[in-house]
């Protein structure tokens, strides 16, 4: 009979111990204390992470976005929800980033001669040779390169000014990232400033100055609109055989023509710029980007759309004729006032106002700057 | 006190006659038999499927093209769902609710042989079954795959080759990864199994739960219940075809399924411990 209790008893145990590892499992791991570092001012840290050396390292990078911004088909990352990012870099400009995405992934790696660009769900390989995309940077002219300062000194001088004009910069303590010690450098804006953004904290490794987290609060809440750190890193040389990409026998490489634009092309791009007018309204966290966009193109875009969204309900519409106002009204709601009408598209760090008549006014502020800001939209 | 000598039998003849018990079954047999059937199946589906346009279908389908011993993983991580758990429940169904409904279960539990370790034998019994089943799914896979498919190495989903050796590890890997969320699956089995003398109890309860637990995972409003149902962890355990090996998801669900395992036998022992004769 004793022995029978004794049983039960630990039969019992086993299961507590069971039930406990299951919510041990589900737990979220916690960060461990804070680590004692020397002080550093928000200057100096900037002006380090500004002045690091790349460094080798490979890792995994964890994206928790709750932006409310509709999904994109094929990148996870981009769209609401958690994900993860694997990348490693041996610090010389090799690299390779791999996007798992359910059960396919796509893996992308520059060997420093060319890039590759592998879809496992397509298995397809796209190759980019270095040189091929390079003559299309802009080009400075002499006296502008002369301008920007060179010495990361005077530049994160320079940086750390402008921002601390609209914003408390501060360094707010330790924490540890992916089991590292890093400080966290925080921009607050100032009470004045009327944007929806809270704070952006930025964890900047204590010995390798690179930030490892970038976190971006909204007014209202407590968890980040975004989230994009590492959750696991190791530093140090990687293996070569990363950077290195072989096609694989059964897939198709193709390589993508580079061709100049034509003077048509560049033609059309120049009007449509000078017709869209983009202006600046507002200064510091405050900032509205407005335009004003044709008719014409938000036709075209709508067009392109119903393209790429075979299965979204708009394509069930035929062709030529596409209702613009339709599609922004699935996507937004309707406001109108003195400036007119239109649609008010908004999302946690912001949102876009677009007026029936063309005008777009785009911020990471409250409706009513929108408004404000589209009611100047010359 | 002279003759009474206690007699024990050995810990291992007892395991040997537990799977010769099960292994005599002509239900096995032919169970095991369909079972091969599986990968034979999937590999000619897919080779029709890889005739035409484009890739063969979605996840590890698509990269199957010339590519064989990608097929056991695939057909493994088809099974899993719902298959493979059918598989566990019967084995844990014939253990006790079987021998129960036979009238057997009185006879053993009579016998000097302690509860704990009968529920030991018939797990151990279980155990090797459903890793026999697995194994067996992976073999005919891999065959049927190098057969229908070719190719020496293997594609992984990160679009790098493995070698021969290599491949292989990554099949044995899974096998085991596999084996171990089944047995998840038959542990809470064997406690229900305790708790009954209908076979079929057994095997439609853990059925249910299992189609439960995959509907709840559905759900994106229940996301704080998902790190706790192991049928979560099976959608992450396609990490083995990614090289690297991202080790961690393979991990969690490892450890969620050994916290099954413990709950389940734990319950089982509870209940044949409580159990008269």
């Amino acid at each position: 009979m004793n022995r029978r209790r004794v049983t039960v008893v630990a039969a019992a145990v086993g299961v507590v111990a069971g039930a406990t590892g299951l919510g041990v499992l589900a737990m979220p791991a916690g960060a461990g204390p804070a680590p004692v570092l020397p002080d550093v001012s928000a200057e100096a840290l900037v002006e380090s992470v500004l002045g690091a050396k790349p460094a080798a390292f490979g890792g995994t990078v964890a994206v928790n976005n709750d932006l409310g911004i509709p999904s994109v088909a094929g990148v996870p990352q981009l769209s609401d929800g958690a994900s993860t990012v694997r990348m490693w870099t041996d610090g010389t400009g090799k690299l390779r980033v791999q996007l798992p995405n359910g059960d396919s992934e796509r893996t992308f790696v520059d060997d420093g001669e060319t890039a590759w660009l592998w879809d496992s769900a397509e298995q397809t390989v796209t190759k980019l040779p270095h040189g091929s995309f390079e003559e299309r940077k802009p080009e400075l002219k002499p006296g502008e390169q002369q301008a920007a300062p060179t010495d990361p000194v005077t530049l994160s001088r320079q940086v750390v000014a402008a921002v601390q004009e609209y914003s408390d910069v501060t360094v707010d303590g330790t924490a540890r990232v992916a089991n590292r010690p890093v400080y966290e450098l925080v921009l607050t804006p100032k009470p004045t400033e009327k944007t929806v953004l809270r704070e952006v904290r930025v964890a900047v490794d204590s010995e390798l100055r690179v930030p490892l987290r970038v976190a971006v609060l909204t007014n209202g809440t407590d968890a980040p609109a975004v989230q994009v750190g590492f959750s696991d890193l190791n530093v140090g040389p990687q293996d070569a055989s990363l950077f290195a990409f072989t096609p694989p026998a059964g897939a198709k490489v193709t390589e993508p023509e580079v061709e100049e634009p034509s003077a048509e092309e560049k033609a059309a791009a120049e009007k449509a710029i000078t017709e869209a007018n983009t202006q600046v309204i507002g200064e510091g966290w405050d900032t509205v980007l407005a335009a004003r966009v044709s008719q014409d193109a938000l036709t075209g875009l709508a067009q392109q759309q119903e393209q790429q969204g075979e299965n979204r309900r708009w394509e069930e519409r035929e062709g030529q004729d596409v209702d613009v106002q339709g599609l922004l009204k699935q996507l937004g709601k309707p406001l109108s006032g003195t400036w007119g009408s239109g649609t008010l598209i908004t999302t946690r760090v912001g949102g876009v106002l677009i007026a029936d008549d063309g005008r777009v006014a785009v911020g990471a502020v409250p409706e009513q700057v929108l408004v404000d800001a589209i009611g100047q939209v010359k | 006190m002279s003759a009474l000598v206690a007699t024990r039998a050995p810990l291992g003849r007892q395991l040997r006659s537990e799977l010769r018990w099960i292994l005599r079954r002509p239900r096995t047999v032919i169970g095991l038999a369909s079972l091969c059937l599986v990968p034979i199946l999937a590999g000619i589906g897919l080779w029709f499927a890889v005739d035409g346009d484009g890739p063969a279908g979605p996840g590890l389908a698509g990269i199957i093209a010339g590519n064989g011993l990608v097929l056991p993983v695939f057909t493994l991580f088809l099974a899993l769902p719902l298959l493979l758990p059918l598989v566990g429940a019967i084995w844990a169904a014939d253990g006790l609710a079987g021998e129960a409904q036979h009238g057997t279960l009185r006879g053993l539990m009579l016998s000097p042989v302690g509860r704990i370790r009968l529920l030991g034998i018939k797990a151990f019994g279980v155990a090797t079954m459903s890793l026999v089943a697995v194994t067996l799914i992976a073999v005919v896979g891999a065959i049927t795959g190098a057969v229908l498919f070719g190719g020496e190495g293997m594609l992984t989903l990160s679009g790098s080759t493995l070698s021969f050796g290599a491949a292989l590890g990554r099949i044995v890997l899974t096998i085991l990864l596999v084996t171990v969320q089944v047995w998840g699956v038959a542990a809470v089995a064997m406690a229900i199994s305790a708790c009954t003398e209908h076979p079929l109890v057994v095997m439609a309860a853990t059925m249910a739960g299992v189609i439960v637990f995959a509907v709840l995972g559905v759900f994106s409003a229940l996301d704080w219940l998902h790190p706790y149902l192991i049928t979560s962890a099976w959608n992450g355990l396609v990490d083995v075809m990614r090289d690297p090996l991202p080790t961690e998801e393979l991990w969690r669900s490892t450890a969620l399924a050994g916290c099954y395992i413990v709950i389940g036998l734990s319950l089982a022992a509870m209940r044949l411990a409580t159990k008269d004769n």
